[in-house]
């Protein structure tokens, strides 16, 4: 009897002490509310973006959890329509288009038409960045001198006998194979299904397995391996303002102080600084998070 | 459901053609699995058969039964990868460190260890005695091994064969995440869109490979195991053979 | 700069970076050995419980034993990719194709156990008044545990192998040093990934090894003898 009452006070003594803990642990810089869930695709560039997001949401006390390089955007995109994960960095262009709707040159339009569609479906689009990052169609330094190259109208010349490579739903994308057959009207020997703008495709070009291949303007590869970017002159690229897509529950529970916050690092995002960003994740191995926590400080948003 | 079969159907009747097609797919998986079980058999049966009549490596194949089985498949075809390319870069008759060379290296890799230890067992398993009495009369050593042992052992070999060749046909679709094509192509690119149809039907094609796989080796044990010796078939000197072989 | 590029590409195993990594590799670690557990634990209770029906009800063994055969040539990337779109990213995913890959040996490990038992021994217990569940439980089982836990350490080496492949639907363990060093040119993630993975494979092996001698301590007399 004497044990069994000492024990149920030492219990009673524990849950006290918890409940104490838990509301001294929450002090005044956390935010409550419902766990963020930051998702990713399955690039680098995505893994950066998400991670400057993150931690910038973990520096202001918001509860957030990664789930990064989940897959291509139709792997990822139910993934946010469901709930599954509840934020992502997007491309205004390719989004638009991908739920079916009509993108431009024009960032604005592009933007505001792309919220049109988002709205009905639970999700909003906040601010864009100036930061862009398009389809860049690529050739080795030596066969754009070779074949004298310089816009993507130039590769009609050489209809049927080059091969392209790219990411394996490349032929099922509108602004890639779709959109080179159809507005500039070429037809390539071979298409080479290979990854996202990663090694296997910069091989392939370095070997010249690929005569042509699919990168990304905000890639710092290009640069570093000597490839030629093709201007792409009939404009087949829309604009690809980096965009933050949140589901509205998000932006409902957290209000303004959220948005704002958002609003002002995606506003700070450059195309020149992501794409140094992204040269020191893919050739250099850094770490995403480290590269987010770097430009996040020097940018001021953290200390 | 009904939906999902019809669509399946569908797909079967109007993808057989072209580099995409199921029949250039199966080829190529065929190709680079074929390959590199016969490169494998080609080191791994001579090598085993050779330490297996010695004696000696005991050690040695304990060791590679169990690294063998731990080796991840994912984790091999990667690294393949920078190796080839390295190779590729610096050997000039190799022109591509991608597709087909990572997937050949790893599958490579993955097939020695099941050939070799069943090699290695198989040749220590056979009857001292035949072989004391194969001395006796004077029969040299390679003879011995080459005209005895091997015959003797080449149930279990062919078997060490067949289950490497049937790992490598359900392993090869990993070679798509190195450039190759083959069937893991559809199993890939399907997941990329989100297509169940496509990786349904690679899976379909993969798993049908595999049975292949099994009745080719079924037909070659037939013709190259000695009668006495075959699993299959009853033999006055071998009455406890042909019982339901539990495999 | 191009220095810096030559120096990355060229070394193939970066210690420095494992050392400044362990955090993550060790986080990495624990989420492989969970799914793992996850997996040989489900797996087990499943095997068990089909082992037996199939031993009762001999007749379903021929079935049972097809079904899990044919789950297994499914190529596990397929499986994987192929629930995503019905249970989403989660371990639940993983679970059902890492599950179903460990059914075919457990179960073949298990009715091969329990069908090994000596039928004198089983006579004698019968004889001694044990009902079918003590028989099973307190004899057999025990009896059989070699066979099993042999068939344990071939489902945990296939499990472990097979957990970096759930990296490519967002899960992984150590898997994910493997698909990020893909995906980037850098061969010292994969290497990593792929040396934890074996790494992993071989110290549970020997834990389910010393687990088997001391569960059997009468095999033990048997061996010094």
């Amino acid at each position: 009897m004497r044990s069994f009452a000492r024990t149920r006070v030492v219990g009673a003594a524990l849950v006290v002490l918890a409940l104490i803990a838990t509301a001294c642990g929450s002090g005044d810089d956390s935010t409550e509310g419902p766990t963020i869930k930051v998702g990713s695709t399955n690039f680098g560039e995505q893994e950066i973006l998400g991670e400057i997001y993150a931690t910038v949401l973990e520096a202001n006390g918001y509860s957030v959890e990664r789930m990064f390089q989940l897959g291509t955007r139709e792997v990822v995109n139910p993934a946010l329509k469901s709930g599954e994960i509840d934020m992502l960095a997007e491309y205004t262009g390719t989004l638009l288009t991908f739920e079916g709707g009509t993108s431009s040159t024009d960032s604005e339009q592009t933007w505001d038409d792309l919220n049109a569609v988002l709205e009905g479906l639970g999700l909003a689009a906040l601010d864009y960045s100036p930061a862009q990052d398009k389809n860049g169609i690529v050739v080795a330094g030596e066969i754009a001198d070779e074949l004298d190259l310089e816009k993507v109208s130039d590769l009609a010349a050489y209809n049927g006998e080059l091969v392209f490579g790219g990411p394996p739903e490349c032929p099922n994308r509108e602004f890639c194979l779709i959109g080179l057959e159809e507005v500039y009207g070429l037809s390539f020997a071979e298409f080479k299904p290979l990854d996202v703008g990663g090694p296997l495709t910069v091989a392939a070009l370095e070997g010249g397995e690929i005569d042509v291949g699919l990168l990304f303007t905000s890639d710092g590869v290009i640069a570093a391996k000597g490839f030629v970017l093709l201007e792409d002159d009939l404009n087949l690229q829309p604009a690809e303002n980096i965009v933050p897509v949140v589901r509205q529950e998000i932006i409902d529970a957290y209000g303004d102080d959220f948005v704002d916050l958002i609003n002002e690092v995606s506003e700070a995002i450059t195309t020149a600084e992501l794409q140094e960003l992204n040269k020191r994740f893919g050739l250099d191995a850094e770490d995403a998070d480290a590269l987010a926590t770097e430009w996040l400080t020097e940018n001021d948003f953290i200390d | 459901m009904i939906g999902f079969l019809s669509d399946l159907g569908s797909w079967f009747v109007e993808n057989w053609d072209g580099t995409g097609g199921y029949l250039n797919r199966l080829w190529e998986h065929i190709q680079v699995s074929g390959a590199s079980v016969l490169f494998s058999a080609g080191i791994a049966v001579p090598l085993g058969a050779w330490l297996g009549h010695t004696g000696k490596g005991g050690f040695a194949v304990v060791s590679l039964v169990n690294v063998g089985r731990a080796l991840p498949s994912f984790g091999i075809v990667a690294l393949a990868l920078p190796i080839t390319i390295r190779i590729a870069d610096r050997v000039p008759f190799i022109d591509s460190g991608l597709g087909f060379f990572p997937t050949f290296v790893a599958l490579v890799a993955l097939a020695l260890p099941p050939i070799f230890t069943n090699t290695y067992a198989g040749i220590r398993a056979v009857d001292p005695d035949t072989i004391e009495a194969a001395r006796g009369m004077g029969i040299t050593e390679p003879r011995i091994l080459r005209e005895i042992e091997v015959p003797v052992a080449s149930p279990i070999i062919l078997a060490g064969i067949r289950t490497s060749a049937v790992q490598v046909v359900a392993t090869a679709p990993l070679g798509a995440l190195v450039a190759y094509g083959g069937l893991g192509r559809y199993i890939i690119d399907g997941f990329a869109i989100q297509d169940n149809i496509q990786i349904v039907a690679g899976a379909l094609l993969v798993a049908l490979l595999s049975v292949l796989t099994e009745l080719f080796f079924a037909a070659v044990e037939r013709r190259v195991v000695p009668r006495p010796l075959r699993r299959d078939v009853r033999h006055p000197s071998r009455p406890e053979a042909g019982r339901a072989v539990a495999r | 700069m191009p220095i810096l590029l030559a120096q990355v590409e060229d070394s193939f195993f970066r210690w420095d970076w494992v050392f400044d990594h362990l955090d993550d590799i060790w986080e990495k670690v624990v989420e492989h050995l969970v799914l793992t557990g996850i997996a040989l634990g489900v797996g087990l209770a499943i095997s068990l419980a089909l082992s037996i029906v199939a031993l009762r009800w001999r007749r379903t063994y021929a079935p049972i034993t097809w079904t899990t055969g044919a789950l297994y040539t499914i190529p596990s990337l397929a499986l994987f990719a192929f629930f995503v779109p019905i249970t989403g990213f989660t371990t639940l995913t993983a679970e059902i194709g890492l599950v179903s890959y460990t059914l075919l040996i457990l179960i073949r490990n298990i009715v091969a156990g329990i069908d090994g038992v000596d039928p004198a021994i089983r006579e004698a217990a019968l004889g001694m008044g044990y009902g079918r569940r003590r028989l099973f439980l307190e004899i057999e089982l025990p009896l059989a545990l070699p066979v099993i836990i042999a068939g344990l350490r071939i489902a945990a080496v296939t499990t472990i192998g097979l957990v970096t492949v759930t990296a490519l639907i967002g899960q992984g363990g150590v898997g994910f040093f493997i698909l990020r060093g893909l995906n980037r040119f850098f061969s010292t993630e994969i290497v990593l990934g792929t040396g934890l993975s074996v790494l992993l494979a071989v110290i549970v092996d020997l834990a389910l090894l010393f687990a088997e001698r001391a569960l059997t301590p009468w095999s033990r007399r048997r061996r010094i003898a």
